[in-house]
């Protein structure tokens, strides 16, 4: 009994040790590093596909440079990247690079409290794109959209804080053996009664067969972004209504304002139109999707039990490698002036603009290596890093210049037209957007029409589009505030770079002021 | 060796003022309250600590009362600083406090303009004094009131360009959420564009407003000009698409108008 316990004891212990040796060789990090610098660039883009265009470009930028040593953090997005970001800001732990989105709830202090503005560096060429058709162009205009999202998203509006890795837009996946199968051949939809009809058609096989097939996978996630296209073609004439700055773009406030001041209604017959198109095309997703998430829609296409899946290019690279089956993008056109439901609203064709680039990345103001990350971002955002990018992720690429991969050659083929930019009449803020979730299930369905959706929305709006434009005033003004200080720090320092920044933190300062002072006047007006 | 019982006894070295003004820079208030104090010898010094007072979280009443205090025995020489203290102060009142006090702080920037008319910091308190006429002095209360006017009135008392154009600025865009007539308001965009200096979306922004407001006026030769400058900076811009269709109308109504 003795001997054998001793004998376990010995093998245990022999186990322990390979394992520990084993881990040594392989996950440890070194105890000497053998760069002296490392940097660590942490997003939350673990779809497939980006991880490995941002190593491909992490080797190559290494073997240039081989003081530095990049590491990649893949953090889970949604519900983990938020938290672990602000955690990790507020402690001065956070990485020197680092994704961050205007639509995550909550955190739209972040870039003016933590990290770096980018401006004078963009006005300046990148040093990588020496020898490319990019060279002596300034940093921030070899973008393919010059950082439409970034400059919108600034919180002050002449700074830019971050910078684009890849370029995304939304298309209509389609089974391609499905839609032969159900209509014949392959049918692309020109128009948005195109689709209709093969929506019905798709409904008639489903019956016909007694096969679950819906027209599109359905996910709250993926209703939102469909809602997004269909529904603004009807809207572009109240748009221009409200557009009194004659900037034929309207921001999240605008729209905000103009509701409280009555000059739109979810019930007028215009927005009224948009949404039976919403609902058209979410009676083709299956029952209760609204308790789904993108990747339970995903999941449904891939099984085939969905002829398209509508969501953004950044989950095609996933779609081919996952797929057993052909997939052809298409794009969701929006309604035209001839539509037989909703064409009399309809000014002329919709656009989808040239496309955003997104992926937008942050320098750290507590990194520690400040320099080096910079260097680092101008690399993978330089025509030869974005190549390496978009080859190995067949993600498009941020910049101009670098070669578009073949297979994602007509992401970028995009339906030019009437543009109001975001034009968000369903995401204009927290509470609207929780109210249009709540009472979804009023527009879609047997039961549901646009009537009562409008309805609905009507009576819940002006207290909810009241907070949301309180809480947007309160984040300008949040970020209004430290300017202060900052201003009087950066007149304290000498120098041409201090002046320059106090100069543009005053003005920058004072635009934003003057956007709170716009909204506590709409808030006021509206009482 | 000389300082090592400081060190251990946990104390901190004084700071010059550029290590404070750094942090203050940096948007880190708390560590220049951990390296001066409220009454340190230097003025620059009090100032640094009384600017860092107003940033450092958490941002209270009783705090920005401390603040106050200082920058008020600052305020009280002739020089920049006393400007500049003289400018924070005011700030304090326009928007730090719990509830501010928008009249007092507009009497601050006046009387630092007619005190020290030529220091930057007057000159940026006549920029903020006209954002409070434009929107907070009077109250909505009195409708009658020329708010674009009374922000007007204090253009010509503004030398320094960057921020003459800032209130030229202001003064545009509140033309457009108070419905001016736009021939109140256009020629003040156009004054800010013009002086050069704005960047990101608020330059895009202005390029298609000053088209379009022309447009809207009937002036089709400078909606040709803005479009034409617009598409030339912007090629590619969502923007980009209903700007050349109007540029072609505008190019039409031209030719039709013989003014091409």
């Amino acid at each position: 009994m003795r001997r054998r316990r001793a004998k376990f004891g010995w093998v245990l212990l022999v186990g322990a040790y390979a394992a520990s040796v084993f881990w040594f060789l392989t996950r440890a990090e070194p105890v000497i590093q053998r760069r002296d610098v490392t940097i660590y660039f942490a997003h939350w883009q673990i779809e497939r596909g980006p991880p490995d265009g941002i190593n491909a470009a992490i080797r190559r930028y290494e073997e240039l440079n081989p003081r530095v040593h990049v590491v990649q953090l893949q953090i889970p997005g949604a519900t983990i990247y938020p938290q672990w970001m602000r955690s990790n800001l507020a402690g001065e732990t956070g990485p020197d690079l680092m994704e961050w989105g205007a639509w995550l709830p909550g955190q739209k202090d972040i870039p003016a409290r933590y990290f770096a503005p980018l401006t004078a560096e963009l006005a300046k060429p990148n040093p990588y794109n020496v020898g490319t058709s990019q060279e002596k162009i300034p940093w921030q205009d070899t973008f393919h959209d010059k950082l439409l999202a970034p400059k919108r998203d600034s919180p002050d509006p002449g700074q830019i804080y971050g910078v684009n890795i890849t370029e995304s837009t939304l298309r209509l996946f389609c089974n391609v053996e499905l839609m032969k199968e159900i209509l014949g051949r392959v049918v692309v939809p020109k128009n948005f009664d195109d689709l209709r009809k093969i929506l019905a058609q798709v409904q008639d096989f489903s019956r016909r067969t007694g096969r679950t097939v819906h027209g599109l996978a359905g996910s709250r996630d993926t209703t939102r972004a469909v809602a997004q296209s269909v529904f603004v073609a009807p809207l572009l004439g109240v748009n221009q209504r409200l557009d009194d700055g004659g900037t034929l773009y309207l921001y999240n406030r605008q729209v905000l304002a103009a509701y409280l001041a009555g000059r739109w209604r979810y019930s007028e017959p215009a927005v009224r139109a948009g949404l039976q198109l919403v609902r058209e095309t979410t009676n083709a997703m299956k029952p209760g999707f609204i308790q789904l998430r993108r990747d339970d829609a995903m999941i449904e296409f891939l099984r085939g039990q969905a002829l398209f899946f509508f969501y953004g290019t950044w989950d095609a690279t996933s779609l081919r490698r996952l797929a057993s089956f052909k997939i052809q993008p298409m794009k969701l056109m929006q309604a035209m002036p001839d539509d037989p439901e909703v064409g009399r609203y309809v000014l002329g064709q919709g656009g989808e603009g040239i496309g955003e680039t997104s992926l937008a990345m942050y320098l750290n103001k507590a990194s520690r290596h400040p320099a080096e990350a910079l260097d680092f971002l101008k690399f993978l955002t330089s025509v030869p890093g974005q190549q390496l990018f978009t080859d190995a992720s067949l993600w498009l690429p941020a910049v101009n210049g670098a070669v578009v991969p073949e297979e994602i050659r007509n992401f970028r083929d995009y339906q030019e037209g009437i543009s109001f930019g975001q034009a968000p009449y369903d995401m204009i803020g927290t509470e609207v957007s929780m109210n249009w979730d709540r009472n979804f299930y009023q527009l879609s369905g047997e039961n549901g029409s646009a009537e009562k959706f409008a309805a609905a929305m009507d009576a819940a709006m002006p207290a909810a589009i009241r907070e949301d434009l309180k809480a947007e005033l309160r984040a300008t003004l949040v970020l209004v505030k430290p300017q202060d200080p900052v201003i009087v720090g950066w007149a304290g320092l000498a120098g041409d770079k201090a002046r320059i920044r106090r100069e543009e933190s005053e003005a920058a300062q004072t635009m934003s002021e003057g956007l709170a002072l716009q909204m506590k006047l709409q808030l006021e007006q509206a009482k | 060796m000389l300082v090592w019982p400081l060190v251990v006894a946990g104390a901190v070295a004084p700071a010059g003022p550029d290590r404070a003004w750094s942090a203050l820079a940096d948007n880190r208030p708390q560590d220049v309250l951990r390296q001066i104090r409220r009454d340190a010898d230097s003025r620059a010094h009090r100032l640094a600590w009384a600017a860092a007072r107003i940033g450092a979280q958490p941002a209270t009443d009783a705090s920005m009362r401390e603040a106050e205090a200082v920058l008020a025995e600052l305020e009280s020489g002739t020089d920049e600083l006393a400007a500049e203290a003289a400018y924070l102060r005011a700030r304090i009142y326009q928007l730090h406090l719990n509830t501010p006090d928008f009249a007092q702080a507009a009497r601050l920037y006046a009387e630092l303009a007619g005190r020290q008319p030529g220091s930057h910091w007057a000159q940026l308190g006549l920029v903020k004094l006209g954002l409070l006429k434009l929107y907070l002095l009077p109250d909505l209360t009195d409708p009658g009131a020329d708010r674009l006017a009374a922000a007007e009135a204090l253009l010509p008392r503004i030398h320094e360009p960057l921020l003459r154009r800032d209130l030229e600025l202001q003064i545009g865009q509140a033309g457009i959420v108070l419905h001016q007539p736009q021939a109140r308001f256009l020629p003040h965009l156009i004054a800010a564009v013009e002086a050069g200096g704005i960047t990101g979306n608020a330059r895009e922004d202005l390029m298609v407003q000053i088209g379009v407001l022309s447009e809207r006026a009937g002036d089709w030769a400078r909606a040709r000009e803005y479009f034409e400058r617009y598409l030339a900076e912007y090629p590619t811009n969502v923007r980009a698409f209903t700007i050349r269709e109007k540029l072609a109308e505008v190019k039409r109504r031209l030719a039709r108008e013989g003014g091409a």
